[in-house]
């Protein structure tokens, strides 16, 4: 049975706190932002549990978090955040998620949604066919072992180095792109194996491409800031670190095991941790960095495919198309941040699994450009339904200046493939105008928009928090789907 | 329960199984990955039976079951390969010794398992039977 939601307090508009006193065992608050709604969802889904959980782990800085899109997750909810003190505190796997790096990147452009409209049906074609997506799909780009440890060591700068590109993006891509790694011993055979076949794929599931229209602008001033235009085109493009970063967290959930989990007391084994500064949990922020770092390079080698695409199908230069990197954003990770608690500058190692960073004005690691508007957010709809472009706010310290990241799901994979039994969903969404491309029909069923919570609400429950503010909402015009 | 079932949740899918030890638990586990993978079981081959070692020894159960399983994903994503049977050497709560009997792949598998999870994961006896339930990241 699930805890009542009486026990949380609606401290502020759509914040919803949970008192440490309410659970012996936590040694933190618990803090959900939410509408009234998510907030049931998410005790019916076991999603709360799991919160209450992560508040009970030690030396927790802050309170438990969850995003809007908060669901059940492995050990730690979709949406968490947990900050613990870089100098003694823990780090665990899951908190990151298995996808490290599961991220979006969204490119603005200056093609008119008319124009794009005569070649939508051979780009979403062209796309299918020359991006890999799907079930054990080899990437782009073949690595031997040395070039594969200069990838993961270098990030997008080593893919632009070596296969071209505008080092210029790495500016828009957080953390420029590259995290440190200078240990190799920190990854195992099969993890570099399983990622040096699958550089520049797409991979399964809710990974995809989207070819989508600005539709409506909330924050002018913000919006050109960032590039977005009424009526143009923009893309996005949801992956991670495919294989590689599923088998460095299979390997250090089994190395922390090892080491760790007879002298902790856990509640669910997937929260096992180390501390940062022991041998096993350095080792595993390296092994992070290398797959943070390769799943920005196979987002930009994938970008790099759909610009050459967009290109030959509309006969112009990047340059002529006005195509310009928005942002890049990570949304399983686990990086070392500097955030303010008491009036004093405390260094923090922030997790956050299927939530997005969103620094506010003035924030010193955010680029030039964005220093006055704050942070693009990218929060991608279903794919039958709009995204929106946040950008982040002074208000969302309590977060660690944290964001939603998606829609959430709201239904298994097999309550939505029953849901669409004998449905033709391709047809379903042209009929809305979205051209949909997939290799997996079983693909597109477990996609389905009713799969997923409602991005208005999401949105919503977001801005009125205060975490973020709309900058503006896309609307998709053509879909690739994993 | 049937001796191995699918089940899913919010946003993964899982197997759970039963056996009267753990010889029985781990083979059923097999099993139920390949009813969730390919959506039946084959027969094991009655001659030549190509067939790979799988020895670990472990915390416990939980963590035999997720190195089984996580060795026979990674059979059937990188080699094409599905256990078809298992012949078991020995089989404790902390070590399994054991021969994992492959056929060639009939297709490819229904859904992409990226990661077996110790998420929830822990093996229970009830009415002289062991049960456990293993959640997938796909």
């Amino acid at each position: 049975m699930s805890r009542p939601i009486e026990q949380f307090a609606e401290v502020a508009p759509c914040r919803w706190r949970l008192d440490k006193s309410a659970d012996r065992a936590m040694k933190a608050d618990a803090e959900v932002i939410a509408t009234r709604e998510i907030l049931q969802q998410a005790l019916d889904d076991g999603a709360i549990e799991q919160v209450v959980n992560v508040a009970c782990l030690p030396g927790l800085a802050g309170s438990s978090l969850a995003m809007p899109d908060i669901h059940h997750g492995y050990g730690f909810c979709i949406g968490g955040v947990a900050a613990f003190p870089a100098d003694n505190g823990i780090v665990l796997p899951g908190g990151v998620g298995y996808d490290i790096n599961c991220g979006v990147r969204l490119l603005a452009s200056s093609i008119p949604e008319s124009e794009f409209a005569v070649v939508a049906d051979a780009v979403g074609h062209a796309l299918l066919a020359r991006i890999p997506s799907g079930l054990n799909a080899r990437g782009l780009r073949a690595l031997n072992k040395k070039e594969f440890q200069r990838l993961v060591a270098g990030g997008v700068g080593e893919v632009a180095r070596r296969f071209g590109g505008d080092p210029g993006d790495m500016e828009f891509i957080e953390s420029g792109g590259c995290l440190p790694f200078d240990t190799p011993g920190a990854l195992g055979p099969r993890a570099c194996e399983r990622g040096a076949a699958q550089l520049g794929s797409l991979g399964s599931g809710n990974h995809f491409i989207e070819v989508q229209a600005v539709e409506e602008v909330f924050d002018p001033a913000a919006a050109r800031v960032f590039g977005l235009e009424p009526g143009r085109v923009v893309v996005m493009i949801h992956t991670g670190s495919r294989g590689f970063g599923h088998q460095v967290a299979s390997d250090y959930i089994e190395t922390f095991r090892r080491r760790n989990l007879a002298r902790l007391k856990l509640r669910d084994p997937q929260l096992i941790h180390a501390d940062i500064d022991s041998r096993e949990g350095r080792n595993y922020l390296q092994a992070l960095n290398a797959a943070s770092n390769f799943a920005w390079a196979n987002r930009q080698l994938i970008q790099e495919e759909v610009i050459a695409v967009l290109e030959e199908a509309l006969a112009m230069g990047r340059r002529g198309l006005g195509l310009k990197l928005v942002y890049d954003q990570a949304h399983n990770i686990a990086k070392f941040e500097r955030h303010a608690a008491d009036g004093k500058a405390i260094d923090l190692l922030v997790h956050r699994k299927g939530a997005t960073r969103a620094f506010a004005p003035g924030h010193p690691d955010l680029p030039e450009r964005y220093r006055s508007s704050g942070q693009p957010v990218i929060i991608p709809g279903s794919m039958g339904s709009s995204s929106f472009v946040l950008r982040g706010t002074a208000s969302s310290a309590g977060t660690f200046f944290s964001s939603a990241h998606g829609a959430g799901r709201r239904l298994s994979r097999h309550q939505a493939i029953k849901l669409s039994a004998g449905e033709d969903v391709s047809a379903r969404l042209r009929a809305k105008g979205i051209l949909v491309f997939s290799l997996s029909s079983q693909g597109l069923r477990e996609e389905i928009p009713e799969a997923y919570k409602d991005v208005d609400d999401v949105v919503a429950a977001t801005v009125a928090a205060g975490i973020s503010e709309k900058v503006a909402r896309l609307w998709p015009l053509l879909v690739v789907k994993g | 329960m049937k001796s191995y079932e699918t089940f899913s949740t919010t946003a993964d899918t899982g197997i759970r199984f039963r056996g009267r030890g753990h010889a029985e638990l781990y083979g059923n586990a097999l099993r139920g990955l390949n009813l969730l993978l390919f959506g039946r079981n084959p027969r094991p081959p009655k001659s030549k039976r190509p067939s790979v070692p799988f020895r670990f020894r472990g915390d416990g159960p939980e963590n035999v079951l997720v190195n089984l399983l996580a060795a026979a994903v990674a059979l059937a994503g990188q080699e094409g390969k599905q256990v078809a049977g298992v012949e078991i050497r020995y089989a404790d709560g902390r070590r399994l010794d054991a021969r994992l009997i492959t056929v060639p792949c009939p297709r490819l598998p229904r859904i992409d398992v990226k990661a077996v999870t110790y998420h929830n994961l822990r093996v229970r006896e009830m009415n002289g039977r062991l049960r456990a339930a293993v959640v997938l990241d796909v």
